[in-house]
């Protein structure tokens, strides 16, 4: 019997690797914490899943997060840069393939938590000055 | 108005095929991000066999910001003042994305189980509360049985 094939399709799946990111139990969360959506699904602000919409994973803590659902909480004031799940400061795991979004990424992360350190900084500095003046005054 | 995030929609899903005893969380017809909500009594607290009202708005921003929430039926607490308001850390300095409608509702019943006359909303009841506890609690109990009955 000859067969001819005259149409073929393909199709492909794909899901992110999170494997590095299992607590000690093995276990993946498979939800990003913020949006609710599967990690392999899209943030509410993308049509399609996929390298325009990473996963950032939290290097303090075991949490991940879409890349833009994250920003976006770390850039309210309110979030004072802290893991929406766990409450520590939300620090970013070097993904082993640096593309560049995430590189910008860890730019604007980092950004974020020099000038919350310099803000915090500056506040003591301004009391410690004040403490000063009134020794003066006192003297 | 732009479309309904997904989240809200899971969450509303949730609230009514899986709703949090003591908890009821039903959305407006003409607007999804308005909530009608009430909250049982906890037991064992002056609040106990009554039903509250509550009104809970998703701002646009939400969930990067906490729910607007506010008690309707009257309550002699010392964190909830005479509009409503609730003075609850989730709902202001503490909020956080991974927090949901049903996590909140549940941190408003037992803020009702566990008033804080130390950090006051409303500060007449903050001190009646803490200069007499044993009257602040009959004022709350009488006043449940007065507002917050259930009507059948």
């Amino acid at each position: 019997m000859k067969v001819k094939i005259l149409e073929w399709k393909s199709f492909a799946t794909w899901h992110w690797d999170l494997a590095t990111s299992a607590d000690d139990s093995g276990y993946v969360e498979e939800l990003c914490g913020i949006c609710r959506v599967s990690f392999d699904g899209t943030c509410p602000n993308c049509k399609y899943p996929g390298d325009d919409c990473p996963i950032v994973l939290g290097s303090g803590c075991t949490h991940n997060f879409h890349l833009h659902c994250i920003l976006k909480w770390l850039e309210q004031e309110s979030s004072k840069g802290l893991c929406p799940m766990c409450r520590q400061i939300f620090t970013f795991k070097e993904p082993e393939q640096t593309s560049d979004v995430l590189i910008n990424l860890k730019t604007l992360i980092d950004g974020h938590r020099v000038m919350r350190e310099r803000f915090q900084q500056g506040n003591e500095q301004e009391f410690e000055a004040f403490g000063a003046d009134q020794d003066l005054q006192m003297a | 108005m732009a479309a309904l995030p997904k989240r809200i929609i899971k969450e509303t899903e949730r609230l009514v095929s899986d709703p949090v005893p003591g908890i009821t969380a039903i959305p407006s017809e003409d607007n999804l991000r308005y909530f009608e909500v009430t909250i049982d009594g906890p037991n064992h607290s002056p609040y106990a066999d009554g039903v509250f009202n509550l009104e809970l708005y998703l701002p646009d921003d939400y969930p990067m910001c906490a729910p607007k929430v506010r008690f309707l039926t009257k309550i002699y607490h010392p964190n909830i003042d005479k509009l409503g308001r609730i003075c609850l850390d989730v709902l202001k300095d503490n909020w956080s994305p991974a927090l949901q409608i049903r996590t909140i509702l549940l941190s408003i019943q037992a803020l009702l189980g566990a008033p804080n006359p130390d950090d006051p909303l409303a500060n007449d009841v903050a001190d009646d509360w803490k200069k007499d506890e044993k009257r602040a609690i009959e004022i709350a109990k009488e006043w449940t049985l007065k507002y917050a009955t259930k009507k059948d």
